[in-house]
């Protein structure tokens, strides 16, 4: 598969969307044509709304931490996309003929690598994309561990795992 | 009759039914038709008001009911609804 290309300022716009909601997980998305990111979508991330923990996929363990935080702290291990925002997101890409590429989030105090929840949630909503019109994207993580920002991108199908490289430029 | 699919975290409200099928008349009638088969799915989907929980959205025939009428929206014989859990991770 050829790879994505993400333009420079639409990575900055993330890893300052991650810096910005620091020690909270940032969510988003990005969308474009023919492989090609034209366009970022800031979702804000609910985690913290009582109640959103138990719709998500979340295992029963990770649903047990979660409910040992507090709702601020809740956001710095976990997100939840607003679907709200993701219903505006959607609307705008078909408006403007975009496909979506890819699902962000951060990471701000773990490396640059999807966590056992975001492997299983991913799989889970494989079977949810085509019923929503949308492709499978890949998802893309911004460590905010080190000082230099980290970004990987990777395709999550049926709990496996593999590097989804992409240019900047 | 209605088609209705169930997202995974939702299915140990439907005795792991992934798809179960109702009458209804409207986004509403369907969330309180679903109430009285499998009690305690409502409130995992709607607040207080009725209105629909922000962590969660429901398709009727893949349009996002916010771009219809929300909880108005009607239904008709033959309509797939998709209630779609947020996208989430840790």
């Amino acid at each position: 598969m050829k790879d994505l290309v993400i333009p420079q300022a639409i990575l900055n716009d993330m890893i300052a969307h991650a810096r910005e909601l620091a020690p909270h997980e940032c969510c988003g998305l990005l969308a474009g044509n023919n492989g090609v990111v034209s366009r970022m979508y800031r979702i804000a991330n609910i985690v913290a709304i009582e109640g959103a923990q138990n719709l998500s996929s979340f295992d029963s363990a990770k649903i047990a931490h979660l409910e040992r935080l507090s709702p601020a702290e809740r956001a710095e291990i976990a997100f939840v996309m607003d679907m709200q925002d993701f219903s505006t997101a959607k609307k705008d890409m078909r408006n403007h003929g975009l496909d979506l590429q890819i699902v962000y989030h951060s990471h701000p105090h773990d490396p640059a690598r999807p966590s056992i929840t975001d492997i299983k949630i991913a799989t889970d909503y494989e079977e949810i994309w085509p019923k929503i019109n949308l492709p499978i994207p890949s998802y893309l993580l911004i460590s905010l561990m080190h000082t230099t920002p980290d970004i990987k991108n990777y395709w999550i199908k049926s709990g496996q795992v593999s590097n989804a490289s992409f240019i900047v430029r | 009759m209605i088609k209705v699919r169930i997202p995974t975290p939702l299915r140990s409200l439907t005795k792991n039914q992934g798809e179960v099928d109702v009458t209804a008349d409207s986004i509403t009638d369907l969330v309180n038709t679903l109430e009285a088969s499998y009690p305690g799915i409502k409130a995992r989907l709607c607040d207080g008001s009725g209105e629909l929980r922000r962590f969660v959205n429901i398709y009727v025939n893949e349009e996002d009911i916010r771009f219809l009428k929300g909880k108005d929206t009607t239904l008709k014989s033959g309509d797939e609804v998709s209630i779609v859990p947020a996208i989430a991770g840790g």
